[in-house]
């Protein structure tokens, strides 16, 4: 549906800027299929923006982009929604939590063959998994195969509120995903005090710095090694303290420094010309191949033809504008502190 | 007193009707299109050229006779609970606001807000079919609670004025409020 929503801004002669959140491979024939189709998206879309640098190379290289338009912006985290909580933890025992889709793509099948090796290695070992996916099946076979029931608790699909509660219950967060842009679940759970365990795939070696983050390969073996260390290293009480974690990711990733840059990229595209039917065209046939490109040119001609269909069916002028949302003269910015008495005389003089 | 070109969100011609009773009392009335003579002659046609089309295979004189019944109760069950004529806005200050649609037939609804039941009125906007628009509301809460507003009720919906009109009502009652 985006890519619908660029084709018909770009026909409306709006500025476009695309956000792509994750990584997609070039081997199978609907990659190949998908990625031409980016291409032609992408040829004449003002900006990218993507969420990790790793993000940037596989869209760059997917859609034959020019790097220059491409900006990184990664994601944040609420930081007062996730705060450590550790009198929710049981400390008898060690808690490791695993919050996902249950689906290949997220390492399921290296999960169930983590957790026999490690609760037959550590008697005090429990697993808190939450999340629903059609691999739910291999984690409940596990469970039964070795009688793990009292120390392994599957939770099903959490509620996003419900997240930070199971979160503050564990000592540890562990991510086994194949293949992740820029993951946020490690960043909630770092928020909320754990430590994190994770496997060094896609973008997830540039989200947090080495002493909160141990990475390993995506094999079982490597993964469990990693469990050891952060177990041990648990017990013998030399973990920093959550709120000292949560303290370090509370400045590295802010909603408001993510707005001020996305804010930078909208300023910046709309400066921008946007390309005329002809020139259009002829960068789709230039840049996009033969084949597609002419039929996403003859696409571009139809979807013209169309909006002046329905600029005569629904003319222009009948349609209001919207309204500025910083107010007559700027009065409602952020820097601004009067609210209540600042918008009724703002609303008394002239808005159009 | 005045009554300049406005429109709704589909291009027809309205006409606001502002009214200052006295200084804290003020009406406003929004006047739709009345029904026009050319639509109702064409639907009428159309109707009972296609009743004659199939008695002319049929043969079956029911179906004319059912067409003329039906075209009666729909024009009068249209101009008597679809068609609005005008709708209006009468504000009190510190007494309440009353809210009436007069539709085509002369049947008159009327609504009484009290004043402690208003929050505020403002202009809001709403994904309506295709388009957005904006429009009208009264934001209204509950007398024990007055920080949360409880419900919404929207002004003016059958004649869905644009925001030049919604604009001028809004600063004129915001006057009003503003002053209870």
């Amino acid at each position: 549906m985006a890519h619908d929503a660029l084709f018909h801004a770009k026909t409306m002669g709006l500025n476009t800027v695309f956000t792509d959140h994750s990584l997609f491979g070039f081997a199978d024939v609907s990659s190949v299929l998908t990625n031409k189709l980016l291409t032609v998206t992408l040829c004449d879309t003002n900006h990218t923006v993507c969420v990790s640098y790793t993000s940037k190379e596989n869209t760059v290289l997917r859609a034959t982009l020019n790097p220059e338009i491409v900006s990184v912006i990664p994601n944040a985290v609420d930081p007062t929604d996730f705060t450590p909580d550790p009198s929710q933890r049981q400390d008898d025992r060690i808690t490791i939590v695993v919050i996902s889709r249950l689906v290949y793509r997220k390492g399921i099948d290296l999960l169930g063959g983590i957790i026999p090796e490690l609760c037959l290695k550590h008697p005090d070992l429990h697993f808190l998994i939450g999340g629903e996916g059609p691999k739910r099946i291999v984690l409940e076979e596990v469970r039964e195969k070795y009688q793990l029931h009292d120390r392994v608790r599957l939770l099903g699909a959490l509620e996003h509120k419900d997240v930070r509660g199971v979160l503050v219950q564990g000592h540890i967060f562990l991510n086994t995903s194949l293949t992740e842009a820029f993951c946020m679940a490690i960043v909630e759970g770092a928020s909320c005090g754990l430590q994190v365990v994770s496997t060094r795939v896609g973008g997830i070696p540039e989200v947090l710095p080495e002493d909160l983050i141990t990475l390993c390969e995506p094999t079982v073996r490597s993964l469990c090694a990693g469990l050891e260390t952060v177990i041990a290293r648990q017990r013998s009480g030399s973990v920093p303290s959550p709120y000292s974690i949560h303290a370090c990711v509370q400045n590295l990733y802010t909603w408001r420094n993510v707005a001020e840059r996305t804010e930078k990229v909208y300023d910046r595209v709309s400066r921008e010309e946007v390309l005329p039917l002809h020139r259009r065209l002829r960068r789709l046939r230039s840049h996009c191949g033969p084949v597609a490109g002419s039929i996403f040119a003859f696409s571009a001609v139809l979807d013209f033809l169309f909006l002046l269909l329905l600029q005569w069916l629904v003319p222009d002028r009948v349609m209001d504008v919207a309204v500025d949302a910083t107010g007559p003269h700027g009065l409602w910015r952020q820097e601004q502190s009067g609210e209540a008495g600042g918008t009724k005389q703002a609303a008394e003089s002239d808005i159009s | 007193m005045e009554d300049e070109a406005f429109t709704d969100i589909n291009g027809k011609a309205i006409s606001l009707d502002c009214h200052s009773h006295s200084g804290f009392c003020r009406e406003f009335t929004v006047s739709s299109p009345k029904v026009s003579v050319g639509k109702v002659m064409v639907y009428t046609c159309c109707v009972w050229l296609l009743a004659y089309t199939v008695f002319f295979f049929t043969q079956n004189t029911a179906v004319l006779s059912s067409a003329i019944l039906i075209t009666l109760v729909g024009m009068m069950f249209h101009i008597h609970f679809v068609k609005v004529d005008h709708e209006s806005l009468l504000v009190i200050g510190s007494l309440g606001i009353q809210v009436s649609s007069c539709y085509a037939s002369g049947r008159e609804t009327t609504t009484f807000i009290e004043m402690s039941k208003i929050k505020d009125i403002v202009i809001n906007e709403a994904i309506y079919m295709h388009q957005i628009i904006y429009y009208l509301c009264v934001l209204l809460k509950d007398p024990a609670e007055p920080k949360a507003v409880s419900s919404v009720v929207p002004l003016f919906q059958s004649s869905k004025p644009r925001l030049n009109c919604l604009v001028k009502v809004y600063k004129s009652c915001q006057e009003i409020l503003s002053k209870c």
